[in-house]
């Protein structure tokens, strides 16, 4: 367990790596000049500026350095929280990250939370049938879900409860408290239920049908107890769901921010790509990369915890689910 | 296996509409009519007698009937045109990155598993590190550094979504790589080239290429979200993301400014995985392909 621990951290701190240097070649190859942007006040156009100051400018932010140099430190501070400053206002970016962090956390635990609440259980009723009426009516629910783009079912939800029925607030901010707050919750859960329902639904309807479920019948189990065991039996695959779940979130909390003019990360990532504000827009894109990293570490130990065959498995379990 | 058939050609038809109303949208909405006569009366006017472009300032924000039938938007400009028009957008940023996307990964699976060793956890690798970016998140952070476009939007999408392509394509040519009458061919003098093309990848491509619908709809979904976001094909092109983006600002007002362009890009998906669950001969059960 200790050297299959050891092992998926170290392939995921390589994974890291890799998204850093990705990112950044990415970034540096691209055509274009952050310092003549940013030096113009936010690429505004019309204000010209002198030579003096555009090199002034790039040896202030380090511009001026080879690639690899840049590379380098900026990975090594990176390992310490420092992005540098901002390219827009000169503030940190850690700082400026940091405001905006608590709103997307919230935002997405909230969805993710009531996406289980409703899809599991869900995703258990339509498996107790497979076939059924209600299996077949929440298959079709599910299909047009995961055909709806985020942001679209976003807008809808405000064209009907803000715009017709007017129970919530068309841009929520400060005085509309948590009632602004509902919305996005619910868009992005309703974007993550049908991963869920649909998942629990195929991992319980295989339990159900299994042997273990056939001798828990014979032994004379209620359906609350079969429903248990099954539920048990699932809890590996279960945990491989979350960590599908996470990158999905993280993209639909981006949309949902700008749909719902949130000041989240989502919101702050948007607004640095527009003004060309490299250090955040790597900070950002880095900070995605560790979430779902971490959650799909935290998936793969959790899987070898319930299920020690995973342990003495081939090197690569599949991550998500196997199309 | 007839009852298949039937749906896949459903599904197949449903599907095609899209294509061909992109095709045919120049045609249907245009100002131009299709007829006229020679002082230049309109004698065929086309069924939609609007460009996409035609701004009207006297007509903004024109509820939907009379001779706008979704209404106009804010500039004045004839929704159901816009939308018409706009499907060439979606479609074609579809397929293009659909087909790069299966290519790309079809390339890099074929070589992960027919090299093994060192190649192969090279490639494993780089899977790893795609999937650990969230799709948005990746092609978001490409298109803030490269200059907004359709063709840059579509290949930062292949670059995203080529790796269950890849996924399969691997296992397959692994699994055939040992296989019985590989070895006879092998035996009996193939080159590896004609291994590959003529003996593996007839039987290692066809599980990815029916994963082509699903990966169309996730990259259509991409797509809108990027021109949603701004950085997709630049204006004046008429694209649903961008015309959802315009109509939030509208919002509580100009719902026929939401729905028209909501409800296509819904359709053009629905029907996509539609058509990818005819083809894999199943209802809706198992897929789990998120934007």
């Amino acid at each position: 367990m200790l050297r299959f621990t050891l092992r998926r951290a170290a392939s995921a701190l390589l994974t890291l790596l890799g998204v850093l240097a990705l990112v950044f070649g990415l970034v540096t190859a691209a055509p274009g000049d952050a310092a003549a942007l940013a030096a113009r006040a936010g690429g505004n156009r019309a204000v010209s500026v002198s030579p003096e100051a555009l090199a002034a400018f790039r040896h202030l932010y380090g511009l001026d350095r080879p690639v690899a140099e840049r590379f380098l430190t900026w990975t090594w501070r990176a390992l310490r929280l420092d992005f540098g400053r901002s390219l827009v206002d000169g503030q940190p970016v850690t700082a400026r990250i940091a405001r905006a962090l608590p709103t997307t956390f919230a935002l997405n635990l909230a969805a993710l939370f009531l996406a289980c609440l409703v899809g599991v259980p869900l995703g258990v009723a339509a498996a107790r049938r497979p076939g059924g009426r209600l299996d077949r009516i929440s298959g079709f629910v599910c299909d047009a879900l995961f055909s709806t783009p985020t942001f679209v079912l976003g807008l809808l939800l405000l064209l009907v409860f803000s715009g017709w029925l007017r129970v919530t607030p068309v841009f929520a901010d400060a005085e509309t408290g948590l009632s602004g707050f509902v919305l996005p919750v619910v868009t992005l859960a309703l974007a993550s239920l049908a991963l869920v329902a649909r998942f629990v639904r195929v991992c319980v309807a295989a339990a159900l049908a299994d042997p273990a479920a056939r001798a828990g019948r014979a032994r004379g189990e209620g359906p609350p107890a079969e429903i248990r065991r099954a539920l048990r039996r699932s809890s590996a695959p279960f945990a491989a769901m979350g960590a599908a779940l996470v990158p999905a979130v993280v993209s639909g909390s981006i949309l949902v921010e700008r749909v719902f003019s949130l000041p989240g990360a989502g919101g702050l990532l948007a607004e640095a790509v527009f003004a060309r504000d490299l250090p955040t827009v790597l900070a950002l894109t880095l900070l995605s990369a560790v979430v779902v990293v971490a959650a799909s570490l935290a998936a793969d130990l959790v899987t070898a915890a319930l299920d020690p065959r995973t342990v003495r498995a081939d090197d690569a379990p599949p991550r998500g689910i196997a199309p | 296996m007839t009852d298949a058939r039937a749906a896949l050609r459903r599904a197949g038809i449903a599907f095609a509409l899209f294509p061909l109303l992109a095709l045919l949208a120049p045609l249907v909405a245009r100002e131009k009519p299709w007829v006229s006569g020679r002082a230049g009366e309109t004698i065929l006017s086309a069924p939609v007698p609007f460009d996409p472009d035609g701004v009207d300032l006297d007509r903004r924000l024109a509820p939907p009937g009379g001779r706008h039938l979704l209404g106009t938007d804010e500039l004045g400009r004839d929704v159901l045109a816009r939308v018409l028009h706009g499907a060439r957008l979606s479609v074609a940023a579809g397929l293009l990155a659909s087909a790069l996307a299966l290519g790309l990964g079809a390339a890099l699976g074929t070589l992960a598993g027919w090299a093994g060793g060192r190649t192969d956890r090279a490639v494993l690798l780089l899977l790893q590190i795609v999937q650990a970016l969230p799709a948005l998140v990746l092609v978001i952070a490409g298109a803030a550094f490269l200059r907004p476009s359709f063709l840059v939007a579509a290949l930062l999408i292949a670059l995203t979504g080529w790796t269950d392509a890849a996924r399969l394509v691997r296992a397959g040519t692994q699994r055939l790589r040992s296989e019985a009458f590989v070895d006879a061919a092998r035996a009996s003098g193939a080159s590896d080239a004609r291994l590959l093309f003529v003996h593996v990848l007839p039987h290692a491509l066809p599980p990815a290429l029916a994963t082509l619908p699903y990966v169309l709809g996730s990259a259509v979904l991409t797509e809108a979200g990027l021109s949603f976001l701004g950085l997709g094909a630049p204006p004046p092109a008429a694209s649903w993301g961008r015309a959802l983006a315009e109509a939030r600002n509208l919002l509580p007002g100009a719902w026929w400014c939401v729905l028209p362009p909501g409800v296509a890009l819904f359709l053009l998906v629905f029907s996509a995985r539609r058509l990818g669950d005819a083809f894999l001969g199943r209802r809706g059960d198992v897929q789990s392909r998120l934007a």
